[in-house]
Parts: C-alpha cells; sequence; structure tokens
C-alpha cells in the first residue's frame, strides 16, 4: 500500500496558487521534502495533516481519504510543527501528556507515556521542568516527544533542526536516525537542508512554486547530478563550445577570452574534452573539475538564487483565514 | 542526554472520542489559571468577599442585633426589596462576577491569546481534535474558573443559611434558590466565556485585551447611565451588558414587581442570547489551523 497518494491536488490562497495539480505517490519510509521559500511545502504538509483541504484532487495517506478522514488520519500520523507551539506555564511532560490526550489517549496511558517518550528524547532529567525554561534544542526534542506520545505509523517533521546549533542539530538528526533504525516509523522530513535529507532520507520530493518538479529515491536523484568542469584553451572557441553543446554539455561562459564552466552529464569521461579539444584544433590549458554536490543539483531543478533557499518559510500571519 | 541508553517502545491501546480532549483542556487551563501567582490576589478578593457575606450571614443567625442593625447589614448585603433573599443572591454573584471579570481580563491572554500568539493552535488542531473541541474545551475552562468563584460560593452561603436556621422549613420553602443560582451560575458562565474568548482569539494580548473587556463592562454602563438620566427610556439600559445581567438573573430568580421589569428582563435577555450568538460566530472564524495572509 502506498504511503501517501496525491492526485491532481490545487489549493489556492485568494490569487495566489500555492499548490497546482499536485500528484504524488510515496512507499513508506523516509521522505525528504524539499523546496524553497514560498514554493506550497508546508501547505502540502498541512495538507497530508487534513488540516487544510484542497481546493480540487483526492488523495490518502495511510489508506484514509485526506478530506473525509483527516481526524481518524491524525490519530495515525504525529506532526511536529516548525512554530514554538508551547502552552504556556506548563511543564515538559504536562505538555507531551497534554499532547496524548488530545490525540484521544485514555489520560492515564497519556501521563505514562509521556515520561516513556521523553526518556527516549533525552529530556528525562529535565520533563518537570517549565516550558519557559527550555532551551531551543530541547524544545525542539519536546515537540518530537509530543509528536510521538500516541506512537504514530507515520511522522510528518517540519523543520525539526530549525534553530539549532551545530550540536544539538546533529543530536536532532541522531536522534531521528535512530527512531527510523529501530520502528518501522514513515518519516517525512519537510527541510530546507539538504544535508538533513541526504543523511535521513531514502526518497525525496522537491517541490517549487507549487509543483513537484522531482520525486523519487535519493539514487535515482543523485543520478541526475551533473559534474562542472572549468576550461580553459587556446585556439578558435566558437567551434570548440559548439561541438561541446553537441555532446550534451552545457556551457557558460563568464565573458573571459577563452574560458568557461561547462556542465556535463553523469555518463561524461574527461576524455571526451580531449578528443573534442583535437577536433576542433584547440590545446586545453586548464581543466578543473568542480563536482555539483546535492544542493548545487536542487538549484538547478528549481532554477533559483542559491541564497532564496537558505532562509525557511516561516508561517504567514493571521489576517483572513481558511481550513480547519 | 542518555539517548543512546533509551529505547522506543510503542503504545497499544484504543484512542477514544475526541470530545473528552476538551476535558483535557479544562484540566490544562486550570493548571494555567492556578499557578500564575499573581492571579491569587484577584482570586484571594473573591474569597475575602465570600467570607464576608459568610461572617455577616453567621452573626445575623446567631448574635441577637437589633432589628435596625440586622435590616441594615442585610441592605448592605444587597437582601432588600421584594424578594430580599433572592435579590442578595443575584447581588453576590453579580460582585463576585466583577472580581471574575478582573481574573478573566489578565488570564483571557494567558488561556486564549497565548494559542494565537505564540502559535500554540496548530498544536491543538493538529491533534485529534478539531476547533469544536477546542472552543468548547476553552469555554468550559472559563465557566469552571466563573462557577467556582459564583456559583460554587453562591451555594456555600445557602447552605450555611440554612444550616445555621435549623429548620427543615427553610429549605422546603427555598427549594428554589439553588436551581435559580444554578440556572444564574450558567448564564453568567455562558456570557462570560464566550465574550472573553472571542475577545481574547482576536486581542491576544493582555493590555488590549484589558481595555477593550473593561470598555464593555464599565464604558458601556456609563454610557447607558448618561442616556437614561434627565427622563430617558429606562431601555437605555439595554446598552448596558452588566444590568442585563441582574435583570437575567433577577428573571432566573422570578423577582419582579412590575410587568414592565419583566418586559426589560426579557429584552435583555435577548440581547445578551444575540450578543452572544455573534461573539461565538466570530469565535468559529477565527479559530483556524492555518491562518493565511492574502
Amino acid at each position: 500500500m502506498d504511503l501517501i497518494h496525491l492526485r491532481n491536488v490545487n489549493r489556492s490562497y485568494g490569487r495566489v496558487r500555492a499548490l497546482r495539480d499536485v500528484n504524488l505517490r510515496l512507499a513508506p519510509g523516509t521522505t525528504g521534502l524539499v523546496g524553497n521559500n514560498g514554493a506550497g511545502k508546508s501547505t502540502l504538509l498541512k495538507i497530508l495533516l487534513g488540516l487544510l483541504a484542497p481546493d480540487s484532487g483526492s488523495g490518502t495517506i495511510l489508506g484514509c481519504d485526506i478530506v473525509a478522514a483527516s481526524s481518524e488520519l491524525r490519530g495515525r500520523v504525529g506532526y511536529m510543527s516548525e512554530a514554538a507551539a508551547t502552552v504556556p506555564v506548563l511543564k515538559g511532560v504536562e505538555f507531551v501528556t497534554l499532547a496524548g490526550d488530545l490525540y484521544g489517549m485514555p489520560h492515564r496511558d497519556a501521563r505514562r507515556r509521556a515520561h516513556e517518550v521523553l526518556n527516549y528524547v533525552g529530556l528525562g532529567e529535565l520533563r518537570y521542568r517549565r516550558l519557559e525554561e527550555y532551551s531551543t534544542g530541547n524544545l525542539q526534542r519536546l515537540k518530537l516527544a509530543a509528536a510521538l506520545v500516541h506512537d504514530p505509523e507515520l511522522l510528518l517533521l517540519d523543520e525539526p533542526t530549525n534553530g539549532l546549533d551545530p550540536a544539538g542539530r546533529a543530536g536532532m538528526l541522531r536522534l531521528i536516525e535512530d527512531l527510523i533504525r529501530e520502528t518501522d516509523k514513515s518519516v517525512i522530513l519537510c527541510t530546507h537542508l539538504l544535508g538533513d535529507v541526504e543523511r535521513l532520507c531514502e526518497q525525496v520530493v522537491v517541490i517549487d512554486r507549487g509543483t513537484v518538479i522531482s520525486s523519487g529515491t535519493m539514487g535515482q536523484l543523485k543520478q541526475q547530478i551533473h559534474n562542472q568542469y572549468e576550461l580553459a584553451w587556446q585556439g578558435a572557441s566558437a567551434p570548440f563550445l559548439a561541438a561541446l553543446q553537441t555532446l550534451g554539455a552545457e556551457v557558460t561562459a563568464d565573458g573571459t577570452p577563452n574560458r568557461a564552466k561547462v556542465l556535463v552529464p553523469p555518463d561524461w569521461s574527461n576524455a571526451k574534452f580531449f578528443e573534442v579539444a583535437r577536433n576542433e584544433g584547440v590545446v586545453l590549458t586548464q581543466l578543473s573539475p568542480e563536482e555539483e554536490n546535492l544542493e548545487r543539483l536542487f538549484f538547478r531543478v528549481t532554477r533559483s538564487a542559491p541564497e532564496s533557499a537558505a532562509v525557511e518559510p516561516s508561517d504567514p500571519q493571521p489576517d483572513v483565514a481558511h481550513g480547519n | 542526554m542518555g539517548i543512546d541508553n533509551a529505547h522506543y517502545y510503542g503504545w497499544e491501546g484504543r484512542l477514544q472520542s475526541p470530545w473528552r480532549s476538551s476535558l483535557a483542556i479544562v484540566r490544562v487551563a486550570l493548571l494555567q489559571v492556578f499557578r500564575r501567582k499573581s492571579y491569587w490576589v484577584v482570586l484571594a478578593l473573591g474569597l475575602l468577599q465570600f467570607l464576608m457575606f459568610w461572617g455577616l450571614i453567621y452573626a445575623i443567625k446567631q448574635v441577637n442585633f437589633p432589628q435596625q442593625v440586622q435590616d441594615e447589614i442585610l441592605e448592605f448585603m444587597g437582601f432588600e426589596g421584594a424578594g430580599a433573599t433572592e435579590n442578595g443572591y443575584v447581588t453576590f454573584m453579580q460582585q463576585q462576577s466583577v472580581i471574575v471579570m478582573i481574573l478573566l481580563a489578565f488570564a483571557g491572554s494567558l488561556l486564549v491569546g497565548a494559542d494565537f500568539r505564540m502559535g500554540s493552535l496548530p498544536f491543538y488542531l493538529s491533534r485529534r481534535i478539531d476547533r469544536r473541541h477546542y472552543i468548547l474545551g476553552k469555554l468550559l475552562a472559563i465557566s469552571t474558573v466563573v462557577a467556582l468563584m459564583t456559583v460554587l460560593p453562591a451555594i456555600l452561603l445557602f447552605l450555611e443559611y440554612g444550616f445555621l436556621t435549623a429548620s427543615l422549613d427553610y429549605w422546603v420553602d427555598h427549594w428554589r434558590i439553588p436551581v435559580s443560582v444554578l440556572v444564574y451560575g450558567a448564564v453568567i458562565c455562558t456570557v462570560l466565556s464566550i465574550l472573553i474568548v472571542c475577545v481574547s482569539a482576536y486581542l491576544q494580548r493582555v493590555a488590549p485585551i484589558a481595555i477593550t473587556w473593561s470598555s464593555i463592562f464599565v464604558l458601556l454602563a456609563s454610557m447607558s447611565r448618561l442616556l437614561r438620566r434627565d427622563g430617558g427610556s429606562m431601555y437605555w439600559g439595554l446598552v448596558d451588558p452588566w444590568r442585563n445581567m441582574r435583570y437575567i438573573g433577577r428573571l432566573c430568580f422570578g423577582t419582579f414587581e412590575t410587568n414592565e421589569e419583566l418586559n426589560f428582563a426579557l429584552w435583555a435577555l435577548a440581547i445578551m442570547t444575540v450578543v452572544c450568538g455573534v461573539a461565538l460566530a466570530l469565535l468559529v472564524r477565527r479559530v483556524r489551523a492555518v491562518e493565511i495572509v492574502e
């Protein structure tokens, strides 16, 4: 059974189309949902959670209809929000117990389970502290505990490492990694940190301007990785570059004479450069490889500036409300 | 942090109806109110007033004061007019409501405003409950605080008076009083909880909530007084929600001397019903898991 199956899902906010004809099939496992600011990640996550109804289209998660069975669905899904989302004055264990109560667990079970999951996420000793005294890292762990309290089949984690220092981030990733290894839970990780996705996820969905532009396993995504070279040569430029382009390379000239950056397909071998140079009567004077990483691949497929992906989209502020 | 030593254990159990989750919201809200030490000052005021009434009733029943002194004490307590006993309860509950009103002006921000301000609303609504359960939980929470400060002390005063009377006739003759206290208490709880939850959901922070809240109950009362002065129609009194509540209270206790007063009370009931209906509709509109800017 598919974990998620969405068919032609659309969602607009006024005149802004947040999601356009999203079709998605995901198998159980760990999936990274990546995209730039305003790409539609959060909207998709909220539709998956049944908090927002799509304008059109349909879908199922864990076999439940995303609109008709949203309450039942939320009983099987654990959601860790990006926002602080704490309840003032409460202590850690009370907060997680409240989450259990809100999922519909019997109160005694919720309380016992709160102690268990707090211990699991490493907050056993801090459970009786008030939420105001928790650090950002511990708050993230606490929110993870609140998402785990009812032992869900699917975890939706919205920016779990957001705002953490390197040590906190490493700890959180290790915790999620342990959880994935130790249980058969499926996880959807919504993030702009591609390193997190690369480390944790088997599948990845890239979303841009409301459209799913790439989805598949991490291996399939990495097959799209191209290598880039910086070339310098002596001789006629135009026929040399045209010959490279004929073979599938993408050439970017920066204006300097006889220099260019060349993006080549994955099956390219360096010998081809020398072969083309020989055929076109050119002498190569520089051939410096620059391997494309996942981040560069992401920028290429979303065709956006690197700077724009550095900031995570925040939840919009209240004005006009829609949804649940 | 010990995560290497901890193992994940699953949970096997049946999830209950989301309506039960409303009770969890009530429990947490009471924890929040009673943990704030500053709120205890206001709660202590309510307790002091209750103790004063308790002491005065004890004094009237146990000490042989001259009749004039007794009358003065009763008048001070609001036990005057045709339905002296019933009016006394209305007055007591209304005075307690004033103290509750002060408490709610501050607690509204903590109990409801913070959910909007700190993004906790999605925390609630991303669980199995939806906005019906959330709103019911918050209304019940506020109502519980209101009932603890109005209905409970009024019932205790009734019991005190009854036990000090040492006569079975008192219970037989006045069986309507506790029923009326409960009905009037339900009205106060409903009105105050709907209004404060609605105001807090929109304004969120303490200062604007307190200003709006006091405007509703103080400014409108002053405006109503001014409009009625110099021979204005008594129906200008309907502008004052506090006065409306008092008349609804008298309606519950059935202590009217004239048909005009009864009519006024029915108008007050209709107005407060419409106000609460509008506030509830606005509240339902405001409580959403996802908030979007157009």
